[in-house]
């Protein structure tokens, strides 16, 4: 391994904190992102890579024989996207496996495209996973169908606010208001026997479970901030969707689930 | 008996198609669907038949949850892909979301409509729950990866 002067110890530095930053971004657990930097530094020949983090910056060192670089990112959360934390795992084991040099990261890093699905065949997935939520909890079928309906058109608007990159609490809001409007259809005229059932059902799509399972998941293995971070924004995202709720019912007048 | 099974069949097939929305939801890789589907059927089937042995829904989940992350474990090391692209999609079905909304929406009408009795009931024993279970599936989900902590080397 030839010696790595300052300069190129910079590259290497930029290069790990990218891939750091991108995991961060899109929802990696806290232990991956640390695994996948100092894994990422004994590849590219750094003696070791130390990182600290939290929910909104990532600082990372990194120290080769009597020198070390420090840098600090912040950290944009975005929605959810696994495809793109799968492909940076992928480059780090190709990595590991085939020894590449610094400038292969750089350009995979800069060449991940994230895996979009059909956005109408994911209105339609979506509608039919919170319809079967409903089926789950013992609804009837016009209450699963009014399901499908409301969380199908729910999805379509909260793919068009994501879209125009809204805050996630506005979409969350909008899109459990358009969800419960469309779901109280359930409560007119006594069509279906179980209207809460398709009340309760159809904002289901908004449950914030990578933001609660992460938390616990980075509280348990040490990263007690991380946690807390991301604990509390499952609970802003629940408020969110519940203020959505609550509107929808002033409109419609109507009390309770 | 045959009644049973029957039915925790076709409730194991809707938890499936649950799972594949949410993964869509979060954009894994397509050819890791096919898991969270089967990931979804097997905790869903896994927490049904213990809440029919008569186990608390605590417990159930917690075992479903372990069992899950146990398998993921395997899935991940074979296939390469981060353990949590398995199993949140495998346990959305059952993320106690309905407890956690009623929670929150007694507490924002604690508020408009008043302080009452029956509003911190529904309050304290929906976010008691979902807490609860919450807790069941998270600690079931990361006790395989605290397992292999101790050795002291990644997951994968």
């Amino acid at each position: 391994m030839q010696e790595i002067n300052y300069q190129h110890q910079t590259i290497i530095t930029r290069a790990i904190i990218k891939a750091a930053v991108l995991m961060s971004e899109f929802g990696a657990e806290s232990i991956l992102i640390e695994q996948t930097a100092q894994r990422l530094g004994s590849a590219l020949g750094i003696n070791s890579v130390e990182i600290s983090l939290i929910p909104s910056a990532i600082v990372l060192t990194t120290l080769y024989n009597n020198q070390s670089v420090t840098t600090t990112r912040r950290v944009h959360h975005k929605p959810i996207n696994m495809s793109i934390v799968c492909d940076i795992q992928k480059i780090v084991i190709s990595i590991e496996k085939n020894k590449y040099g610094v400038d292969y990261l750089a350009d995979s890093l800069k060449d991940i495209e994230p895996n979009y699905y059909n956005r109408w065949l994911v209105v339609l997935m979506v509608g039919l996973a919170c319809a079967s939520f409903s089926y789950l909890q013992g609804a009837d079928w016009v209450a699963f169908f009014i399901t499908f309906l409301a969380s199908s058109v729910a999805m379509y608007v909260r793919q068009e606010l994501a879209k125009r990159r809204f805050v996630l609490i506005i979409t969350f809001g909008v899109t459990a208001l358009v969800a419960t409007l469309i779901a109280s259809i359930s409560q007119l005229n006594n069509i279906s026997e179980t209207p809460n059932i398709a009340l309760a059902s159809s904002v289901l799509l908004l449950a914030p479970g990578f933001a609660f399972i992460n938390s616990f998941l980075d509280s348990l293995k040490g990263y007690l901030s991380m946690g807390w971070g991301r604990w509390l924004e499952g609970i802003l995202l629940t408020i969110a969707t519940s203020i959505g709720i609550i509107l929808a019912m002033a409109i419609l007048d109507m009390k309770g689930w | 008996m045959s009644d049973i099974i029957l039915k925790l069949i076709l409730e194991s097939f809707f938890a499936s198609i649950a799972s594949i929305g949410f993964a869509m939801v979060f954009n894994v890789p397509k050819d890791s669907l096919k898991f969270c589907a089967f990931g979804g059927a097997l905790t869903y089937m896994i927490r049904a038949s213990l809440l029919n042995f008569g186990f608390g829904i605590e417990i159930s989940t917690f075992v479903a949850s372990t069992a899950i992350g146990i398998i993921a474990l395997y899935w991940s090391r074979k296939y390469l892909i981060p353990r949590p692209v398995y199993t949140v999609a495998s346990i959305i079905p059952m993320i106690p979301g309905t407890y956690a909304f009623t929670a929150m929406i007694s507490l924002v009408d604690m508020n408009s409509h008043g302080v009452s009795p029956e509003l911190i009931e529904l309050f304290i024993e929906n976010g008691l729950k979902a807490v609860a279970i919450l807790g069941a599936i998270s600690f079931g989900l990361a006790l395989p990866s605290l397992y292999f902590m101790r050795l002291n080397r990644p997951v994968i």
